[in-house]
């Protein structure tokens, strides 16, 4: 019988996830991180409106070396979630559907990403 | 588990509201801060003090608070199973930002003091 052979349990290293699926797992995990991330940005906000040495204080954090890490995991995780976000707006307007649209929309998701990520490090660190 | 806070097609709209305020507000920052200003201190305290920008900055953080209310009570409820766990973690993130809110408030008073 074919049935025997279904996996009796979710081995999640056995699953191939595609790849719609793995950055929806990652719209979700950059979501918490820009969750925790929200009390950052209201600190730094402070700061930086605050005077010209506060403001100093911070533009400094976004290039100093040991803060450069998680200035870009944070940046990072507000592309992803951005990009990825708006790919799943346009699925809830019904585009993206099939298969292969959905296939070719999370690549294309993953190249612009790249491109933007490309952009900001050079516009940061270079 | 079956509040009604805690179903439905509200929070959907909401999630997708919010999600398109934040789009268009960064749109409108990046924009402005791409290719029409410096980046220095007196810029920067002119443009958030303005009272446009104030509004704009308060409902960009409400949409914030609203999204991250929606998308972490998700992940709540999804993942944690034990009812008192699971209420005890929600009201720790509504706290946590509802004091978000109140946080904001006061940088936005403070700015324009």
């Amino acid at each position: 019988m074919s049935s025997d052979t279904r996996p009796k349990y979710l081995n999640l290293f056995k699953i191939k996830l595609p790849i719609a699926g793995i950055i929806s797992i990652f719209h979700r995990l950059t979501g918490l991180l820009l969750f925790i991330a929200i009390p950052v940005s209201l600190y730094l906000l402070q700061l930086s409106v605050k005077d010209v040495h506060s403001f100093t204080t911070v533009t400094d954090l976004m290039l100093s070396p040991l803060t450069r890490f998680f200035i870009l995991l944070i940046l990072w995780s507000f592309v992803h979630h951005l990009i990825t976000g708006m790919r799943f707006l346009f699925i809830d307007l019904e585009f993206f559907l099939d298969k292969n649209a959905s296939r070719y929309s999370a690549w294309g998701v993953v190249v612009i990403e790249a491109i933007i990520m490309a952009i900001i490090i050079k516009g940061l660190f270079l | 588990m079956s509040m009604v806070a805690l179903e439905g097609l509200r929070p959907w709209v909401l999630q997708r509201l919010s999600a398109v305020y934040l789009v268009v507000y960064i749109i409108y920052a990046l924009i402005y801060w791409l290719f029409f200003q410096t980046v220095t201190f007196a810029n920067w305290h002119g443009w958030i003090s303005q009272d446009h920008n104030q509004v704009l900055l308060g409902l960009f953080y409400l949409a914030v608070l609203i999204h991250a209310w929606i998308g972490i009570r998700d992940i709540l409820l999804d993942y944690i199973k034990p009812f008192l766990l699971r209420l005890l973690l929600l009201f720790g993130v509504a706290v946590f930002l509802i004091g978000s809110g109140f946080w904001l408030i006061k940088i936005l008073i403070v700015v324009n003091a």
